[in-house]
């Protein structure tokens, strides 16, 4: 029913479904490597301030665990909404949705600096905190209740029992429809992504709260779970359109992803560059609005000095120039193009998060030992992630080779 | 066909059974050079636009130049309405602030781009069109079912009756049929024009009770349509309420309460005493204001007002009212007013106030003006610009022969020199009042009190000054600006003079 001829489903055992050699090799490498500059990242920016160094391990962390995330959301809601088109890309949001669970592993130190520092993660962590800064008592009695190691550590079990739950569930049922193609595997996904979706919110939300916005303890907004949420979701759409290209630069998946996904990737991506930015603007508009001293304070930090350039730049940079360059439907059925723009909006998320992270470690980017300590955090983490991907993806097969909707995906086309 | 030959022709119009063959078809059509053509379809056709060779609309466009003139419009609709027409400030924020003009922008951008969505679809497609002569074709009803047709328009370049059948006819189709007028009568139906007048007709009448409600008169009370909009609940200033157990609308500060920036615990520098020593003369009076300043509800309550100087100038201040308007009424001229209170002003047994004799702040340029511009506020409509005590308010009272009114004090006489005067106890003045003349500490910030303080050191000493005293390099041109100024006055005499002898004159 189309202008194109549409391609034939390959069998399942197509060498267009299997992960590259070369990027298999890729594995262990990245693996290694990762873990060492990880841990160089790490050190160097130890030796700013234990803080800083655990404070760079944190915003790589979050890094990829928006992406990881993101991928789980956005394999949820494909199933949700009964999504055909989607079908070639979602075993890639599949492969990182799992990383989940390494990613449960790496945060590990920070619950252990949590545990055995004294505040140097957390302010909140140190009992002579509210004293020091002259907080309120009655207000700090209450923070204290919620924020306190025992209940924390708790929390973070249970935020990633939920995730690996839906990401192990989900990943299995999928890869056993690679064998048996049943549709009852795909309406079984279907049926549970609703509650899924609500248990992955929660959790997501609160995480945020947990981990990201209680390093300001005395700061609250109760939109910050979706900020981290909008640009989590930006990056995974962003992540598997880079994996896809490259997947086809290695020549997998030739046939099978095509520029029509390419351009609904594309769409998403533009969308959520823009659903950023709104979360974004909304949740700054409110405390500017309000201007409360209590909610000020944290965007005021973030005005000072070197923090008050990056904020300028995710305005211009996060938001109005992909805005534009994504506008345009040409870019978006342009393979190379939006790959790039992909790429460039992944660094952006990053800087975000170091916006969001870095200004409660200390009042500067720590110089040269802080910016190395920042690239190397995150280049070592993200290295580990995708050398683990690499190795589940070559144990498996790289797109739903049997999933019911695969055939309209491939013959998918925007009008 | 006899019949249809007569009649002009609009096109021809093939039916197929499939979306292939409709597609196929397409495809010959593009590639025989056909650019009027149309195809149907009981749905949407992936990749139909391109089969048919149809060029990307431009669409798009005109959706982002809307959106983008909705933008404009938004942050200069509001630019200019809230800080050029009707300049007004909100929440404390500047005149433009962008925060807040972003989500009407935004909106409007939406809109304008939802509006250049709407009706450039429209314009692009010729809508709205009431009707189209392929409908008189019943088999073309079908086309919202289960048939495909493709239309080739007779304005078409290359359109030739038997060359477009040849060409449809090989496209495998069954039926072919050329689009003749519709002979069918155009008259629009009677109820339609009644229905449209009796819409029309109804929609004027709100405008015309509006009309007559702004254009007679009546004398029927104006109908309140929300009436808790025009009466709103909510107290004003002054009003009792029954709420609160005090009687008053108004809410006090809490206790404690400090306004922003203000946070300073400098009793000397808030009272113009030097409280060191105050408390060593008379502790219970130093407790008593470092009470009401901490605490301001709490005299209240024990029914004495927060002012620093119940003592002293409470009493002679009446004393001195009287003394004033006896005065007043024996000379009737304006007379200074503090030279007959000068037992309150010079230090005497009663004043045994330790008062600051030195501003608490640094001296300079900014602090100067700074008093010069609230002095010119506040204090000059009485005491007159230069400080001479003949400020507007005074002017208008020697006019009107103000029986109650006390002159205010020429602020460069001797009496209030710095020397007998201290700046603490002209502080307190400024911030407390006296005599008539009102406290001022609510108005003025304590730093501005200062200012003027020092500002008034400043007038005291250029009124009693000579030109020895100016810089050199100045002398030359103050005197020339004095001779300047004393020939006007003396040309405004002459001519005011010349004036008065050319009247009697015309007479």
């Amino acid at each position: 029913m189309s202008e194109h001829d549409t391609p034939a489903v390959k069998i399942a055992d197509d060498p267009a479904f299997k992960l590259p050699t070369y990027l298999s090799s890729l594995s262990m490498p990245l693996c290694i490597g990762g873990v060492a500059v990880l841990l160089i990242g790490w050190a160097c920016g130890s030796f700013v301030s234990a803080k800083f160094g655990m404070s760079a391990y944190l915003t790589a962390f979050m890094f990829c665990l928006t992406i990881v995330l993101g991928s789980l959301f956005f394999v949820m809601i494909q199933h949700l909404v009964r999504a055909g088109w989607s079908v070639v890309v979602r075993r890639i949001a599949e492969l990182y949705m799992v990383m989940v669970i390494p990613l449960g592993v790496l945060f590990l130190p920070v619950l252990a600096t949590l545990l055995f520092g004294n505040g140097t993660l957390y302010n909140w962590d140190d009992p002579t905190y509210a004293e020091k800064n002259f907080l309120p008592l009655t207000i700090w009695t209450e923070k204290i209740r919620w924020l306190n190691q025992g209940w924390f550590t708790l929390r973070a079990i249970f935020y990633f029992a939920i995730w690996s739950a839906l990401a192990i569930w989900y990943f299995r049922q999928s890869v056993e429809q690679d064998e048996t193609g049943e549709k009852a595997v795909s309406d079984r996904m279907q049926y549970w992504s609703g509650p899924a979706i609500m248990a992955f919110c929660g959790a997501t939300s609160f995480a945020a709260f947990d981990w990201v916005m209680s390093l300001a303890p005395m700061w609250f907004s109760t939109m910050f779970g979706v900020y981290v949420f909008a640009g989590s979701v930006l990056a995974a759409h962003c992540t598997i359109c880079i994996t896809s290209f490259t997947l086809q630069r290695m020549g997998a998946l030739r046939d099978e992803v095509t520029v029509e996904h390419y351009h609904d990737l594309g769409k998403f991506i533009f969308g959520f560059v823009f659903f950023w930015s709104y979360i974004a603007f909304s949740q700054y508009m409110l405390i500017w609005y309000g201007n409360i001293p209590e909610e000020t304070h944290w965007i005021f930090e973030r005005q000072l000095g070197a923090w008050g350039w990056i904020g300028i730049i995710l305005i211009l940079f996060h938001w109005a120039l992909p805005f534009l360059g994504t506008m345009s439907r040409h870019v978006r059925r342009n393979a190379p193009l939006i790959t790039f723009w992909a790429v460039y909006l992944l660094i952006m998320h990053y800087v975000d998060l170091y916006w969001m992270i870095m200004p409660e470690a200390g009042s500067s980017m720590g110089g040269f030992f802080g910016v190395i300590s920042s690239l190397f955090c995150v280049v070592g983490m993200t290295s580990v992630m995708v050398g683990l991907v690499l190795r589940v993806a070559d144990q498996t097969k790289i797109a739903a080779v049997r999933d019911p909707r695969l055939q309209e995906s491939l013959a998918f086309e925007n009008i | 066909m006899s019949e249809n030959n007569e009649k002009k022709v609009h096109g021809i119009v093939a039916e197929y059974t499939s979306v292939d063959s409709l597609l196929n078809a397409c495809r010959r059509v593009r590639d025989a050079g056909y650019k009027k053509t149309d195809a149907f379809a009981p749905f949407a056709v992936h990749g139909i636009e391109k089969a048919l060779g149809i060029k990307p609309t431009v669409l798009p466009w005109i959706v982002f130049g809307c959106g983008a003139v909705g933008t404009i419009v938004g942050l200069t609709m509001q630019i200019w309405m809230n800080s050029i027409d009707y300049p007004y400030i909100i929440s404390g924020k500047p005149m433009i602030s962008l925060p807040a003009f972003i989500p009407v922008a935004y909106e409007l951008t939406i809109l304008f781009a939802a509006f250049g969505a709407f009706f450039g679809m429209w314009a692009l497609n010729g809508l709205p069109k009431f009707s189209n002569p392929i409908f008189t074709d019943p088999r073309f009803d079908r086309v919202t079912d289960d048939r495909f047709f493709l239309y080739i328009d007779a304005k078409d370049e290359q359109f030739d009756e038997t060359g477009v059948r040849q060409l449809f006819g090989d496209t495998g189709t069954e039926y072919i049929q050329t689009v003749v007028d519709d002979d069918s009568s155009s008259k629009v139906p009677k109820g339609f024009f009644v229905a449209w007048a009796a819409v029309i007709g109804i929609s004027v009448i709100p405008v015309l009770v509006v009309l007559k409600m702004r254009l007679t008169k009546s004398s029927l009370p104006r109908f309140h349509v929300f009436f808790d909009m025009d009466f709103s609940p909510a107290k004003d200033a002054q009003q009792t309420s029954t709420l609160f157990a005090d009687g008053r609308a108004m809410r006090p500060d809490v206790a404690g309460t400090v306004a922003r920036g203000d946070m300073l615990i400098d009793m000397d520098y808030m009272t113009g005493i030097d409280m060191e020593a105050l408390t060593q003369v008379d502790a219970r009076r130093a407790e008593r204001l470092v009470r009401s300043f901490a605490d301001p509800l709490s005299q209240q309550e024990d029914g004495q007002p927060p002012s620093v100087d119940t003592e002293e100038t409470s009493a002679p201040s009446k004393k001195s009212t009287e003394e004033t308007e006896g005065q007043e009424e024996a000379t009737g001229e304006a007379e200074p007013a503090v030279e007959s209170t000068a037992p309150a002003a010079e230090p005497s047994v009663m004043d045994t106030t330790p008062w600051l004799t030195k501003n608490p702040l640094e001296l300079n340029r900014e602090l100067l003006e700074r008093g010069q511009t609230y002095f010119g506020i506040y204090c000059s409509v009485c005491h007159g610009l230069n400080g001479g005590g003949n400020g507007l308010v005074n002017r208008r009272a020697q006019k009107i022969l103000a029986t109650n009114w006390i002159p205010p004090s020429k602020l460069n006489q001797p009496t209030l020199a710095q020397d007998v005067y201290p700046d603490g106890k002209l502080f307190n003045t400024i911030s407390n009042g006296i005599r008539k003349m009102p406290g001022y500490a609510a108005q003025i910030t304590t730093r501005d009190r200062w200012a003027i303080v020092a500002y008034v050191r400043a007038l005291q000493q250029s009124q009693n000054a000579s030109i020895d005293e100016v810089p050199a390099e100045e002398q030359e041109a103050i005197l020339k600006q004095q001779a300047e100024v004393k020939m006007q006055l003396e040309e405004q005499t002459a001519a005011e003079a010349a004036q008065d002898n050319a009247k009697p004159g015309d007479n």
